[in-house]
């Protein structure tokens, strides 16, 4: 009885401390006043923005590239991206640098918000918008408390993305 | 066999390796895509790669093996064949059966001549062609012919017994016998050592007995025990028996086989039983040949006792085989490097100063005071000089002198002129000449093909030259030396030169231009480097495929090099390969548009002006020219290709950079020249991809990224707009 008691408490606080993911532990970040995630075992690292080089010739959500200590990772806006205005950049504007198959990227989010557990049951497969709303770069809706998660493929958001442009330059 | 013969047999193995993994990799995807002709001439280019380096070799098995493939695919290249799924299965066989023959030359082991000669055939049945089976026949047995030739010899020896007094190593001995061929057994008979308070250390008690096998005579085996011949006790006798058997245990792939165990040392694997015993004293070589002559093979037995079918067996084997050559071809695929010691003590004391400045950099800054400022500035400089130093040093461990890629010449140009019946001489010059141990590498496949062409196309046979009023002995002069940052590579020959009029008919008949196209000189002899042109009448051996050119181009292009002809009808050819010193590190000048700033890399830099009221003109009342010196070239301001905000839209105001890419020359307009300085290239395509008009990216005194300039794709972006409209 105590030892199961002793087993939960241990769990619990592991998670706070984020020894354990359960798979299920998300990145989450801000976009004006949706909140998006994305998983953590994909997240290298998070910077504070800093001017990035613009690449000619590329669709306004590539922002450009940075020299991340000797790498040259390329850099995108995610407002622009998603088609929603683009505001001014703050003191929380940051760049989470992630790892999309064997290229590093740089997203640029409003502000990173929390790590936050969801389990697979508060995962609910991606909405139906017909053609008005893409989101096929969306793996599914988490809930958290009353908060609302959109969980981003990564994957399908930047990789096809990147690939397709590179079709259409060939 | 001399060392360095060896080493460019070595370059050879590994090219060819390479090239058949392409050939087959190509093959496959060839089954999917069965119309697409890209990836048969790249399949093509591959295997008259392996034709053209094998010939040079002189593995004539593996050249007109390669050729009969070869016929077959230009067949289908050229759509007067489809690929269908037996031509493709039959290519696909005839690559491992190419493969099987390449190990072979590489290993010295004997071929399955029927194999070779089956397929053969059905390339040559594929290809439409009767070709003559009994050329064939001769062709593949040629290499394994020499191998019947050799022999087994017995020796027994026994050396003096002042042999060490007189300083001699029978060591060095063995060492040379086993120069000669194969020493397959080594026996030592220690029977005569005395007990050791007896032994005088300067004595011989020794005598071996060995059995080797070779191609040389005996009077060759003789000659090695010159030295100790006095009063040696030698008997060399040839024995054919133990051939028989050696041949028929190490030709079925069997494992038991007691040969090589030198090999197996090596290899850390342990020795078969019999040399265990044959070792320990307790059989003798003869016994165990006999008793392994008397066993039967492992598939046999199966066979016999009707577990597997013979195919079953045979399949097995064939796998063993390829097992065995996969482990081989393994094994040799280290890359490495020789470095002189004196280099790396160089790096090392320089290492050394580097951080004793650095220590007194960081001494500095614990206590700096602002009057300090001076002695701050010195040691930046200091570290500065240290690193580029350091920087230098370490981009020359890489280089090589440019002669390991020339030295193969000589003997290709030697096969050329007997083949083609032509006196060719060969003057190589710049052999000294240091460049990138990766460029070295690649550059090796172009220039062959730029010497066999000169040799088969730009040379004319003597009567020709007689008649011409030139020397009968025709040159080719392969000469490097440095230019700028670059190494320029020339491959000059004193032939025909090219002939105009064939290559417009030929580029007519191809499509490649309208018929009564005005073209000048610089825009027709590069019609050559296209795929598939060749104006050769006939298709020879050594070239006429109009493969090749089209490799040469990619293949420097793809080093960041660049090509260009020179002709003179009747006086010759000069090939000009431009390659960079090294593929990591450019010189560049930065040029700021705006806010941006790119770098031009400076070899493709004529010069930059700044340009005068009226000097600019317009046509069509768009595309701007500038007449710089007479010439009128064409502007492009580099704000409208890439889409920037310029500080300056009046050309008067802004700075012009003359550039060349390919023989072109441009005007680029930039707002202002910042600098010159080396740049370490950065990819691109590592996290993000290849972006048009930009060859690679780096990292700025500031620490932000900058855009080295690719000039080929900003002309073509200028002149075909993007593919990213913005």
């Amino acid at each position: 009885m105590a030892a199961a008691a002793l087993e939960t408490a241990t769990k619990e606080l592991q998670q706070q401390i984020g020894l354990t993911t359960d798979g299920n532990q998300f990145l989450t970040f801000n976009l004006g006043e949706e909140l998006y995630g994305v998983d953590i075992l994909r997240v290298q690292e998070i910077k504070g923005y800093t001017a990035v080089t613009k690449i000619p010739n590329t669709p306004s959500h590539i922002k450009g590239v940075l020299n991340l200590r000797g790498t040259i990772v390329p850099i995108i806006e995610l407002r622009t991206k998603f088609s929603m205005p683009t505001i001014d950049y703050t003191a929380f504007t940051v760049i989470i640098v992630v790892v999309v198959r064997d290229k590093v990227m740089g997203l640029v989010v409003d502000a990173v918000s929390d790590v936050l557990n969801i389990d697979k049951k508060d995962i609910q497969p991606p909405p139906q918008f017909g053609a008005k709303v893409d989101v096929s770069f969306l793996n599914g809706i988490g809930k958290s408390n009353d908060k609302l998660v959109a969980l981003l493929d990564i994957d399908r958001l930047l990789l096809d993305d990147e690939m397709q442009n590179d079709t259409k330059a060939a | 066999m001399s060392d360095e013969f060896a080493q460019f047999q070595e370059a050879f193995f590994e090219e060819a390796a390479e090239h058949l993994a392409i050939v087959e990799e190509g093959l496959l995807a060839l089954e999917q895509h069965p119309k697409d002709l890209e990836l048969l001439a790249k399949i093509f280019r591959s295997a008259h790669s392996i034709k053209g380096a094998s010939g040079m070799f002189g593995f004539n098995a593996v050249t007109q093996f390669t050729h009969k493939m070869e016929t077959l695919l230009d067949l289908l290249r050229n759509g007067e064949k489809a690929v269908s799924p037996p031509i493709a299965d039959l290519l696909l066989k005839s690559t491992d059966c190419l493969k099987t023959l390449i190990e072979a030359v590489k290993s010295g082991v004997a071929v399955d001549d029927e194999v070779v000669q089956r397929l053969a055939a059905e390339l040559a049945s594929a290809s439409g062609a009767q070709a003559p089976v009994v050329a064939q026949k001769q062709a593949v047995a040629a290499p394994t012919q020499s191998e019947h030739q050799e022999r087994s010899y017995l020796i027994k020896w026994t050396p003096p017994e002042w042999l060490f007094q007189r300083g001699l190593d029978p060591l060095q001995v063995l060492k040379e016998l086993n120069g000669f061929g194969e020493l397959s057994s080594v026996t030592l008979d220690m029977s005569r050592v005395p007990d050791l308070a007896e032994i005088d250390p300067e004595k011989c008690y020794l005598s071996w007995e060995l059995r080797l096998l070779t191609g040389k005579d005996l009077k060759t085996i003789e000659a090695a025990f010159e030295f100790v011949r006095e009063d040696s006790k030698l008997v060399i006798e040839e024995e054919r028996e133990a051939l028989s058997v050696k041949r028929e245990t190490s030709e079925s792939g069997h494992d038991t086989r007691f040969t090589n165990d030198d090999q197996r040392a090596e290899d850390g694997a342990p020795k078969p039983l019999g040399a265990i015993l044959v070792e320990s004293g307790v059989v003798s070589p003869a016994v165990l040949e006999q008793a392994l002559s008397q066993q039967k093979k492992v598939g046999e037995i199966l066979v016999e006792q009707k577990v597997v079918t013979p195919q079953q067996v045979e399949q097995a084997l064939q796998k063993q085989k390829q097992q065995e050559s996969a482990a081989q071809t393994k094994k040799t695929d280290t890359a490495s490097i020789r470095v002189d010691t004196a280099k790396i003590d160089k790096l090392i004391n320089l290492v050394g100063e580097l951080v004793i400045t650095q220590s007194m950099l960081s001494d500095l800054c614990s206590r700096f005071e602002i009057k300090q400022l001076p002695v701050l500035l010195e040691r930046v400089a200091q570290l500065e000089r240290n690193t580029r130093e350091i920087q230098e040093r370490v981009m020359g461990i890489r280089m090589l002198p440019i002669g390991t890629a020339f030295s193969r010449f000589p003997r290709l140009v030697r096969d050329l002129s007997t083949k083609a019946g032509k006196k060719i001489q060969l003057v190589l010059s710049g052999e000294e000449t240091e460049l990138d141990k990766t460029v070295i590498e690649s550059i090796g496949d172009p220039l062959t093909h730029l010497v066999r062409n000169s040799a088969d196309h730009g040379l004319e046979p003597p009567e020709e030259r007689l008649d011409n009023n030139k020397s009968e002995m025709g040159t080719i002069r392969l000469n490097a030396f440095h230019e700028g940052g670059n190494i320029c590579i020339t491959v000059e020959d004193d032939g025909r030169g090219l002939n105009r009029d064939k290559i417009i008919a030929k580029a007519v008949k191809q499509g490649l231009i309208g018929e009564n196209e005005k073209l000048s000189d610089d825009q027709i002899w590069p019609l050559i480097f296209r795929p598939g042109f060749s104006t050769a009448e006939k298709v020879t051996d050594v070239s006429g495929r109009g493969v090749g050119m089209d490799v040469v181009k990619r293949n420097i292009e793809a080093l960041g090099g660049t090509v260009s002809i020179k002709t003179v009808t009747g006086k010759g050819t000069t090939f000009t390969l431009k390659l960079p010193l090294t593929l990591a590190i450019i010189e560049g000048m930065t040029v700021r548009v705006g806010k941006e700033t790119y770098i031009v890399p400076l070899l493709s830099i004529l010069e930059s002006i700044q340009p005068k009221a009226g000097t600019i003109k317009t046509v069509v009342g768009k595309g701007e020219l500038i007449n710089v010196r007479g010439t009128y070239l064409p502007m492009i301001r580099m704000y409208e290709v890439f889409i920037l905000e310029p500080e300056y839209t009046n050309p008067m105001k802004s700075i012009l950079l003359i550039l060349e890419t390919e023989g072109e020359r441009v005007a680029v307009m930039v707002d202002e020249i910042l600098g010159q300085q080396q740049v370490v290239i950065k990819s691109m395509e590592q996290n993000f991809r290849k972006v048009e008009g930009i060859a690679g990216a780096t990292i700025l005194g500031d620490g932000t990224v900058g855009f080295i300039l690719d000039v080929r794709g900003l002309l073509e972006i200028a002149r075909h707009g993007t593919p990213i409209a913005a």
